[in-house]
């Protein structure tokens, strides 16, 4: 089904009246407003849409839209987005979560959910740290950053996260920072619209816990839009070389697009339902197939 | 010695006598991987409900992936069957180092009639069983006879059916005419060297009677249809049936047949299976399937029910109804991946952080595994939350002849969604009566909410509140009550009265079951209670039961009396009711029970002579 609706919906038609709990200035407040903005773009009603995330600061996320939200267990936004989204196809399913919640403890959900193409959106805010358990390594802290689980310094290398799902063959793949509302705006449209797992990487502030360099105005510093690259979309290993810088600069827009988008796990099943449901025994039956004749 | 036996017919030794026709046999048979050692057990169970017969077959192997040893009960009756029988009366072994492996599994005994290969070229009177005098032993050259007719070795198996059909009188037609099915597009030579391979053994069993006749008698309903399936297989259909629409897993023995019975079949009722990336995923899409508002399970064993516990939290907090099965094998870790153990139940009872009440339930046999599962999804809708059922390897993967069940019989629940005015301002968790809210779901107008893990207002907001927290662990724990006061949920048999008792669930409740027949032919006066809902534990239901009773036993398959435990968590047992429990791979016999009840007569009979004894 497309993700278009046929209604006219204002940005405002998508934000609930939970007051959100995160710091004044957190880079999330501008997620989730870029977040009603592209929802309105695509003008479904709140109803036909789940948003599910896992556990962080971020993950409070669906709490502040109109959507059907579940606020789930770290690191499982993933796999209840996938059965919601096989339960019933014709739902718009966002997931959305911190680096922690996807790239570590649920990070080996993310390859199934590409390899499956399963027509979900995944919103990462990255910022670097765990917010919500006051400041430790993230798996995207920069090598040798110091926080109080690593107060000598980080010994490990960060999580590429751009890499990460181009390596495992997503259709879509963008990322986006507060410094653009609009253009992290449509971004996120762009992957909702995309047929297939879309991921979008937003470089997200902690205003508490991060560090200089990774607030709105060092962010500014170090970005450029691929657009102004001349970067084609339609290009992997072009993708895939670009988000080599990830860390050092910050790449704006859609790194990858699928030109060619293969059929969604949900299209596969359908096909499948369609084929076998033909001529079936009935429910109240099932036991005859049982019978040894 | 009576345990295979409740009819109590087969009469002792002596050899020449005139003897009654049997109406039950207990048939053994192990061999290398190779042997064909199960194809055989599944040609002559079928040959039997062709026949008629009742019959249960168990399979075990070692843990190797192929070869190996591998072996099979089948118990065949002209009664329906309570379990797989203790004591074989018929034992086959192809070669002495395979049999030996399986152990208690394949307990011979004074009334066992031993065949072996010929070829293992070791005296009747020096087979390897230390200590055990067999009713009979007799070697054959099968081996020999499946050349000399076949041309092969592998029809091995097929002398043996011949064996079996001549000497026990079980499949002389029937068993053919499968095997004629089972190898038609394997043409029509492999069908006639079978063929061959089976007369041989049916002609060298008709030339050399046995001491003591062993034929099985005829069946009291030839030729009526039955059913012959697994406790997995079972399970899976029993969850079609019942409207569920998602099956979210990852493989792991012994409950992966559960899944491919989805594969097979759930696209054809409109639904999906999932074979997820982890445990822990496949539970989580099945929580996302039920939040879309379908019915949705998932199913496993120890190993991932462990990996699955914060999940299953989730899912009662959110107030969820989702359907876990958990087929239990020997714990804890990997432990014995292939035997029977009911060691989970502490983990399906208590598994959780915080305070969490999450029904387990648990069949007793094939056929009531079919009720069980429709009971579990029905009490997960109705009570809107997380069930285990509690199955076990032995359940799950043995077969049975089942007569044909009316499914109109059952009811089925759905959650209680919201209509009318509940969608005005609609709260999803709302305190009701009952405590159970109707439950929208994503695609419903006005039904919109949060659902969560954290803490959560009626209206579905997050909070920290302690008052609110212990408002909801209230609703959440107190709408389980009208469950313990289901009396249905339980079987009394024997007399209601009596002083003597017995306590069984899951695969032992069928041991009990025999047992408690052999008990009351004794002139015992004892009763059994079986309970399909383990938890939360009905207090009532065990206090009416036990009630009248002096003495008696708890039966389990656990080493630390995990059922014994759990009931005295909850009620004061009488005094005399002890535990009776060993660990898994460990077959308990019924002979072995009724053993015990004789005991705990003598003494309740001594304590009343002392207290007949003038005091002083």
């Amino acid at each position: 089904m497309s993700p278009t609706g046929t209604c006219d919906y204002q940005p405002k038609d998508y934000k609930s009246d939970l007051k959100p709990i995160w710091c004044p200035g957190c880079g999330d407040f501008s997620v989730v407003a870029a977040i009603y903005r592209a929802l309105a773009g695509i003008g479904r009603p709140p109803h036909e849409i789940a948003f599910v995330s896992g556990i962080g600061c971020s993950s409070r996320i669906p709490g502040y839209t109109t959507a059907y939200g579940f606020n789930s267990v770290h690191g499982r936004c993933l796999p209840i987005a996938q059965g919601i989204k096989l339960a019933n196809p014709d739902l718009l399913v966002l997931a959305a979560g911190g680096d922690g919640d996807g790239f570590s403890i649920g990070g080996g959900h993310i390859p199934h959910l590409i390899r499956r193409n399963m027509d979900i959106t995944y919103i990462v805010m990255d910022n670097q740290i765990y917010g919500l358990t006051k400041g430790q390594l993230s798996p995207t802290s920069p090598k040798g950053r110091n926080t109080c689980t690593s107060r000598l310094g980080s010994l490990e290398a960060p999580v590429n996260p751009l890499l990460y799902v181009l390596a495992y063959g997503a259709g879509f793949v963008a990322q986006a920072a507060p410094t653009d509302l609009a253009g992290m705006a449509d971004v996120i449209e762009q992957a909702i619209r995309y047929p297939g797992f879309a991921f979008v990487n937003i470089q997200s502030p902690c205003v508490t816990y991060g560090e200089e360099g990774q607030q709105i105005k060092g962010l500014k510093a170090i970005s450029e839009t691929l657009e102004s690259l001349g970067h084609n979309p339609a290009d992997r290993l072009a993708a895939m070389d670009l988000a080599q810088s990830y860390g050092s600069k910050l790449h704006l827009g859609v790194f990858y697009r699928n030109p060619e988008p293969p059929p969604t796990y949900g299209d596969l099943v359908k096909e499948r339902q369609d084929l076998l449901s033909q001529g079936a025994l009935p429910k109240e039956r099932i036991l005859e197939l049982f019978v040894k004749k | 010695m009576r345990e295979n036996d409740p009819e109590g017919r087969a009469g002792g030794a002596g050899s020449g006598t005139y003897l009654p026709m049997r109406t039950n046999l207990v048939f053994g048979m192990a061999g290398s991987g190779g042997d064909g050692i199960v194809s055989a057990g599944d040609s002559l169970l079928q040959a039997a409900a062709a026949e008629g017969y009742h019959g249960v077959m168990t399979k075990s192997f070692g843990s190797q992936i192929r070869g190996g040893e591998s072996s099979c009960r089948v118990r065949i009756s002209t009664d329906p069957i309570l379990n797989p029988g203790g004591n074989l009366d018929v034992a086959v072994a192809l070669n002495w180092e395979d049999f030996l492996k399986f152990g208690a599994e394949l307990p011979v005994s004074g009334t066992t009639v031993v065949i072996y290969e010929a070829a293992t070229n070791i005296p009747e009177n020096q087979i390897p069983l230390v200590g055990i005098m067999p009713l009979q032993v007799i070697a054959v050259p099968i081996a020999a006879m499946a050349k000399a007719t076949a041309g092969t070795e592998r029809a091995k198996n097929t002398v043996v059916l011949g064996l079996i059909a001549g000497w026990f009188g079980i499949g002389a037609v029937a068993v053919m005419k499968g095997l004629r099915k089972k190898l038609a597009k394997k043409g029509e030579e492999l069908v006639e060297a079978n063929q061959r391979a089976f007369d041989a053994g049916r002609t060298f069993a008709m030339e050399h009677p046995l001491k003591v006749s062993m034929q099985l008698a005829p069946s009291p309903s030839k030729g009526a249809q039955k059913l012959i399936t697994d406790g997995n297989d079972m399970c899976a259909a029993a969850a079609i049936f019942s409207g569920c629409q998602f099956f979210g897993g990852y493989p792991i023995t012994p409950s992966t047949e559960i899944m491919q019975f989805f594969t097979d079949h759930v696209w054809k009722y409109g639904g999906t299976v999932l074979q997820a990336e982890d445990e822990i995923a496949g539970i989580g899409a099945a929580i996302g399937a039920s939040f879309a508002g379908k019915k949705a399970m998932t199913a496993t064993s120890g190993p991932g029910l462990s990996l699955k516990t914060e999940m299953m939290g989730l899912a009662s907090i959110a107030e969820l109804p989702l359907v876990i099965i958990n087929v239990q094998r020997g714990g804890p870790s990997t432990g014995l991946p292939t035997k029977n153990e009911q060691s989970d139940l502490f983990a399906a009872c208590f598994s959780a952080h915080g305070d969490v009440i999450r029904p387990v339930l648990a069949p007793t046999s094939v056929a009531d595994t079919f009720s069980t599962t429709i009971e579990a999804f029905n009490v997960a809708e109705y009570y809107q939350t997380p069930v285990i059922v509690l199955s076990d390897q032995e359940i799950s993967q043995r077969k049975e002849t089942l007569d044909p069940i009316d499914t109109s019989q059952f009811t089925i629940v759905d959650r209680l969604r919201p209509a009318g005015s509940d969608l005005q301002d609609y709260k999803r968790f709302k305190q009701t009566a009952n405590h159970i809210s109707p439950i929208s779901h994503p695609g419903m107008p006005g039904g919109t909410y949060l659902a969560s893990g954290i803490e959560h207002t009626e209206g579905g907001a997050p909070t920290n509140s302690g008052t609110v927290h212990a408002r909801m662990n209230t609703k959440r724990t107190k709408k389980f009550d009208s469950l313990k006061e289901r009396k249905d949920l339980f079987e009394v048999t024997g007399n209601p009265d009596a002083p003597l008792a017995l306590v069984a669930w899951g695969s032992l409740a069928g041991i009990c079951r025999e047992a408690l027949a052999l008990a009351k032919a004794d002139g015992l006066n004892v009763k059994l209670l079986v309970p399909y809902l383990l938890y939360p534990v009905a207090e009532g239901t065990y206090r009416d039961f036990f009630a009248s009773v002096q003495k008696g036993f708890i039966i389990e398959q656990t080493h630390l009396a995990q059922f014994h435990k759990v009931l005295r968590m909850h009620l004061d047992l009488p005094k005399g009711v002890k535990s009776m429990a060993r660990s898994g791979a460990n077959p308990f016999l019924p002979g072995e029970i009724v053993a015990a009840l004789h005991r705990l007569i003598s003494e309740l009979q001594r304590s009343h002579e002392h207290n007949l004894q003038p005091q002083e």
